[in-house]
């Protein structure tokens, strides 16, 4: 946590107008304008899918075969579908929906590579052998076909879906994290730590963890956008959420193609949400990356 | 470095063993077989037990899990794929006529891909932290937000409303009618061609800002040595390893990953066949697929870490 105590000494040194993580925001944003931009537009979402259910116009379920294929106007802001169907109150929902996959798949899959790299970085030789071997078989893997046959084992409802979401990504994590870990597993303070007679899992927990948590940062914002791709691409193919639930990919697919020419507001506007949540995580992501670990790339 | 390559080498197989062994089980923890799936549907329901049982047993299924594996390993051993289970021809058939469709998307997507990435991850490396590069930022962050199947509908969608046109939707190949082919084929290469442009154009960037700041760069700098010559001699030559293992990683994904893609510009390619395979629960087929795009893969692996030791003696060493 080198950069916590640069900033404890940078504040001894300079006077101190404002309370640490304001500071923070403030320096953050002057640093990576991008950064900032695409941490409002993921805060906006948070907040959109938080207050779906005040600030939606219509039930997003509610049927209205008056008001089929509507073109965009004063009454549906953004068209209806093939149902009539207010487009714009099933994206709002559907952010809920996103959110939910991406958050907890990108949580559950970064934390269960973490505890992998750093074990398999910590304990070395054999483990370390055999761990990184199962590692490399299931990285072969192309993400979006892991994620399919685990959808087709699980069955498919939200849960089993963030499931065959979140297991392809915690090979891909546990490697980022096994040669941040390999460097601090050579630190002084771990030999001291062993020496010191702690338990193996007290010097994982206490002392490798947190010096790898920028890594472990870095990862989880690149795949909070992965999983809303591989959650939109699973649902549009009809193996992710399922009907009726609004979902964005799940949008796309079916009628959004079909009535592409007539109502192409359809396929237009769901495309965007994602695109713009993708973006909005990659260039929180990216700046948080830059800021944290300028060496580290990849992904 | 020969005792490095065979190491290396050997090394990939049993990677291979533990992807093949790996789709092998997770296809038979999937609930259902080939023959439930062909038979248990819709019209046949009725089917009686026994002669589901020596459908089963005419495929293979009745014996134990370990014998099965051991009769597919022992085929591959001799490059014999086997038969499909659900149509019951060769799966090197199968897969061949849309194996060069898949190719030639995911090769003319890495052509595409590489001329846009290299300019622009070098020009924003150059010209860091300008409006130069914050737009090459944004440019590149969108390819990766931007999911590539929806790329795909906005162009036919484009295509439709101020063209009245679509693209083709029956394959024709290159050797028949190349104007044809490449007209419905340069769609979908594009549209994935951007995400993957993309991650390359982020990794030139990244690997070039390392490399603008080695010793040796600012050594051929203080030597006054022409920008240009610097560049492509010294800068680029040592950036690029990492990007060639970018692009060669993706292009063996998009041989298997277009799933997606080829569903909305209605290709028959191997992405659809994984579908489909899945879920006919075709188990000889999709085994096929996966080790075969798993094995591009892990040879692209194979060849850029002999490449990395090649240049760099160290790694050989280790």
């Amino acid at each position: 946590m080198a950069n916590a105590i640069l900033a404890d000494a940078a504040d001894l040194v300079a006077p101190k107008p404002r309370g640490g993580w304001v500071d923070v925001v403030v320096t953050f944003s002057r640093r990576r304008p991008l950064g900032a931009i695409g941490a409002v537009i993921v805060v906006i979402m948070i907040a959109v899918a938080l207050t779906a259910r005040l600030i939606a116009p219509y039930d997003p379920l509610a049927i209205d075969f008056g008001a089929m294929l509507a073109a965009p106007s004063a009454a549906h802001w953004l068209g209806t579908d093939a149902f009539g169907r207010d487009v714009l109150s099933r994206i709002i929902y559907g952010s809920e929906t996103a959110l939910i996959v991406g958050f907890t798949a990108a949580f559950v899959g970064a934390s269960a590579g973490v505890v992998l790299g750093v074990g398999s970085a910590y304990f070395g030789g054999k483990i370390d052998l055999v761990v990184q071997r199962i590692m490399d078989i299931f990285i072969s893997f192309p993400l979006i076909i892991l994620a399919l046959a685990m959808v087709a084992i699980l069955g498919n409802n939200l849960p089993n879906l963030i499931t065959a979401i979140t297991i392809p990504m915690i090979p891909r994590c546990a490697l980022v994290i096994r040669s941040s870990a390999l460097s601090v597993r050579e630190m002084p303070y771990v030999d001291a730590a062993r020496a010191a007679g702690f338990s193996h899992i007290r010097i994982i927990l206490r002392h490798m963890l947190p010096n790898v948590m920028a890594p472990y940062l870095i990862m989880l914002t690149a795949f909070l956008g992965q999983a809303i791709l591989l959650e939109a691409s699973l649902s549009f193919l009809g193996l992710g959420v399922q009907e009726p639930t609004p979902a964005w990919g799940l949008m796309l697919s079916g009628a959004a193609v079909e009535f592409a020419e007539r109502a192409p507001w359809m396929a237009i506007f769901p495309g965007i949400a994602i695109s713009l949540a993708v973006f909005a995580f990659n260039l929180f992501g990216d700046s948080l990356r830059d800021a944290l670990d300028p060496k580290l790339r990849s992904l | 470095m020969w005792r490095f390559i065979l190491k290396r080498f050997l090394l990939m197989i049993p990677t291979l063993l533990g992807v093949a062994l790996v789709i092998f089980l997770l296809l038979r923890v999937i609930p259902g077989d080939v023959v439930e799936a062909k038979y248990m549907s819709g019209e046949g329901h009725g089917l009686s037990a026994q002669v589901i049982a020596e459908e089963r047993a005419k495929l293979g299924l009745d014996k134990p899990v370990w014998h099965q594996f051991g009769i597919w390993v022992w085929g591959l051993l001799h490059l014999d794929l086997g038969v499909s289970m659900w149509t019951g021809s060769p799966i090197t058939e199968e897969i061949e006529l849309r194996f060069a469709l898949s190719l030639q998307v995911a090769l003319m997507a890495t052509v595409f891909a590489t001329i846009l990435a290299i300019p622009l991850g070098v020009i924003s490396a150059l010209k860091q932290d300008t409006w130069v590069d914050y737009a090459v930022r944004v440019f590149s962050i969108a390819g990766l937000a931007m999911p590539s199947f929806w790329l795909g509908i906005l162009m036919i969608l484009c295509f439709l409303i101020f063209f009245h046109w679509v693209p083709p939707m029956i394959y024709t190949p290159f050797w028949v009618d190349p104007w044809q082919n490449m007209v419905q084929l340069i769609w979908p290469a594009l549209a994935v061609g951007y995400r993957y442009s993309a991650v390359a154009t982020r990794m030139t960037r990244s690997s070039m800002l390392e490399v603008l700041r080695e010793d040796y760069i600012r050594t051929a700098h203080a030597k006054g040595l022409w920008l240009k010559l610097i560049l492509v001699r010294h800068a680029l030559k040592n950036a690029m390893l990492p990007v060639i293992t970018v692009i060669g990683l993706e292009f063996a994904f998009l041989l298997g990953g277009l799933v997606v893609t080829e569903q909305v510009f209605n290709l028959n390619g191997l992405g659809l066949l994984f579908v489909q395979a899945i879920a006919r629960r075709d188990y000889t087929l999709t085994q096929a697929l996966v080790l075969l795009v798993a094995s591009a893969f892990i040879f692209v692996n194979f060849v850029m870490d002999v490449m990395y030791a090649w240049i760099d003696p160290r790694i050989r060493f280790r």
